[in-house]
């Protein structure tokens, strides 16, 4: 187990270089550079070149992706092209205003999802069941922004404006700076809206897996023999059907860090929030190459943390599954 | 089982030409049926068959349907010029006039959703057939000749797999600068084609793997019947059902996508009506508003609705065991 585990931390490496190699080769590929933003109309030749010089933009593109290397080897992300600020700097600040958002975000999908598909599941083809399968439909196909925006309707514009429409109140102790506004409530009126615009198609997602795998393990011969020893329903559901009918859904879960990511730039777009999302959709939209390239690495092993943690959840949902190195 | 399960009836019962299960293939001294089999229904009729019989599928198949009209008829039924401004009538509240209102430009904006209707399903339509038509190749091949060939395919898809699906999307969108009109579409369905390859690739290597083994494709071989040959006329009919559901449902996905691009502003540009920019641009006008960001978003719901109804129904009618 400790020599899997081990593999697969070294095997992050050659991941995260490959996804911030593709996206340097990439983003260096669209026509024009952020020089010319940064120098403004008025600017002659020689001062660019000069610019890019110092950016060390005028070398080959292999040879700046190493350089760039190299420097993260030290713990150098770089600084900002436009505006000069460190970005490991940036990415820190922001990085808890995603994690609580896509944390939070995944509570409320697993808060409305588990007990849904039980139901679905225990009480198949009842109105319960059907209300849970049509509920879980509707929320598949609806797309997080417009949930977000149904919900600022109803909460920001209605009611008086019980819930702030947009900004950010940091939780006590990552605040960036001392103006900035921070407090537990505070913090979670921004951050309701936001997590359950997000949580609810996930949930809905969840809901309709989870059913269709309980419904299976629930015909499975184990559950029978579980049943004929006359153990209780509540352990039979929760023991020997919900744990094992999570393997398939966990899997799925993994793939969807992929589109969560996606959500996370589209639901801070939407409430202005100061976080890594659209920290990242600005850089690209600026090139600002460095950021892009501190925003592609910190996804990058995000995203393959996740995938490494829905992994080893499996041996504790099912523990004849081993990995041995 | 057997009568539910298209592929294991044609290993059942025995198969002259290849994996086909039509009733003119087997001559009259073998035509064996097991008993439950409906007799002389074609596995296509039977999931006809079930598909009609499900209320949701034919709702869903309903929706799609209507959208697929008002694509077509935009220009018949839009009551206005969905990119004319009108400085005099912004921001109607709904009339018999503008049964929608009109937006900060004065367009109305019922004709702009039904314009939207079009590069919403183009969209979702063809990026989805650009990645099945490059995707399903690649997964025949690597799953047909193994080896060398399929890691070499397999590690590229991996390679595209890799990336967080947004984050490919954004970047590709930005390389290929997102434009207006029917070039601006084509941008966003390339870019969304592109992250969508693997999933077929993938899907179609795995039916593969198991459908080479089986004895009618030996037979084929024994024959002297060509790769292309086998690999089109018996492999690939036979992976054919994952393959049109993963699709239905993949169009439901690809207008999500499509909406969230826009939304972020990197889909097709305006004037060219495209609901994620109309909802993302009416937002700013949510406080007074409300209605103008509400249509946008009930056009994409219903849209990614009717899609994902209808695949669900395929799914029930065609694979009894993606359920």
């Amino acid at each position: 187990m400790r020599v899997y585990f081990l593999k697969r931390l070294i095997e992050i490496v050659p991941t995260v270089l490959m996804i911030t190699l593709v996206v340097f080769v990439m983003m260096r590929s669209i026509p024009g550079d952020p020089v010319v933003a940064l120098l403004g109309d008025a600017y002659t030749q020689e001062d660019a070149i000069k610019v890019r010089q110092e950016y060390g933009l005028d070398k080959p593109i292999l040879w700046q992706y190493f350089i760039w290397l190299g420097k993260l080897a030290q713990g150098d992300w770089g600084a900002s092209i436009l505006t000069g600020r460190p970005v490991l700097q940036d990415v820190l600040i922001r990085l808890p205003v995603t994690l609580e958002l896509i944390v939070l975000s995944m509570a409320v999908a697993l808060a409305i999802a588990i007990p849904a598909a039980i139901i679905g599941a225990v009480r198949r083809n009842t109105w319960a069941d059907y209300t849970a399968t049509t509920v879980a439909m509707v929320g598949v196909s609806i797309p997080e922004f417009f949930i977000g925006v149904l919900l600022l309707l109803a909460f920001s514009i209605g009611m008086s404006g019980l819930l702030p429409s947009s900004g950010w109140v940091y939780l006590p102790g990552t605040c960036p700076s001392v103006v900035c506004a921070a407090g537990l409530f505070g913090n979670a009126q921004h951050v309701l809206m936001p997590a359950f615009a997000l949580g609810v198609g996930r949930a809905a997602l969840l809901t309709r897996l989870l059913r269709a795998s309980m419904l299976e393990v629930i015909r499975t011969e184990y559950v029978t023999t579980a049943r004929a020893k006359g153990l209780a329903e509540r352990p039979i559901v929760f023991k020997h059907a919900l744990k094992n009918a999570l393997i398939p859904t966990v899997t799925v879960m993994g793939l969807q860090v992929g589109f969560l990511i996606g959500g996370a730039i589209v639901i801070e777009t939407l409430f202005a929030m100061p976080g890594l999302g659209t920290f990242g959709i600005d850089a690209i939209i600026a090139r600002d190459y460095q950021q892009v390239q501190g925003f592609a690495l910190i996804t990058a092993i995000a995203f393959v943390v996740i995938n490494l943690v829905v992994d080893l959840t499996y041996t504790f949902l099912d523990p004849r599954i081993r990995y041995t190195g | 089982m057997t009568e539910r399960d298209p592929r294991v009836t044609a290993t059942t019962r025995p198969t002259i030409r290849g994996g086909s299960t039509r009733e003119v293939d087997l001559p009259a001294a073998v035509t064996w049926r097991p008993q439950e089999a409906a007799p002389s229904e074609s596995p296509f009729m039977q999931g006809v068959r079930r598909l009609r019989k499900s209320a949701t599928a034919l709702v869903g198949l309903g929706i799609v349907v209507l959208l697929v009209v008002v694509a077509i008829f935009a220009d018949v039924l839009a009551p206005y010029n969905p990119t004319v401004n009108d400085q005099t009538a912004t921001f109607l509240r709904p009339t018999w006039e503008h049964p929608l209102g009109t937006d900060q430009l004065g367009r109305d904006m019922l004709s702009r959703i039904i314009h939207g209707t079009r590069i919403s399903l183009l969209v979702g339509v063809s990026s989805v057939l650009l990645a099945l038509f490059v995707g399903v190749p690649f997964g025949m091949i690597a799953g047909y000749y193994g080896g060398r060939i399929d890691r070499g395919i397999m590690r590229a898809m991996d390679l595209i797999l890799a990336f967080p699906i947004y984050l490919l999307a954004i970047i590709l969108m930005v390389i290929f600068t997102p434009t207006a009109g029917l070039i601006g579409t084509m941008k966003v369905t390339g870019a969304i084609a592109i992250v969508r390859i693997p999933i077929y690739a993938r899907l179609v290597r795995g039916s593969v793997l198991s459908i080479k083994e089986k004895e009618y494709v030996e037979a084929c071989r024994a024959l002297g019947v060509r790769d292309p040959a086998i690999l089109f006329r018996h492999v690939l009919p036979n992976c054919l059902a994952p393959i049109i559901v993963t699709t239905t449902l993949g169009i439901a996905t690809s207008i999500i996508v499509e909406a969230t691009l826009s939304f972020l502003g990197l889909g097709t540009q305006p004037p060219t009506p495209s609901w994620g920019w109309d909802l993302k641009a009416n937002v700013a006008f949510i406080q007074a508003n409300a209605w103008l960001s509400l249509f946008p978003g009930l056009a994409i719901f219903v849209t990614v609705l009717g899609f994902n109804l209808f695949g669900d129904g395929l799914r029930d009618a065609l694979d009894p065991r993606l359920k």
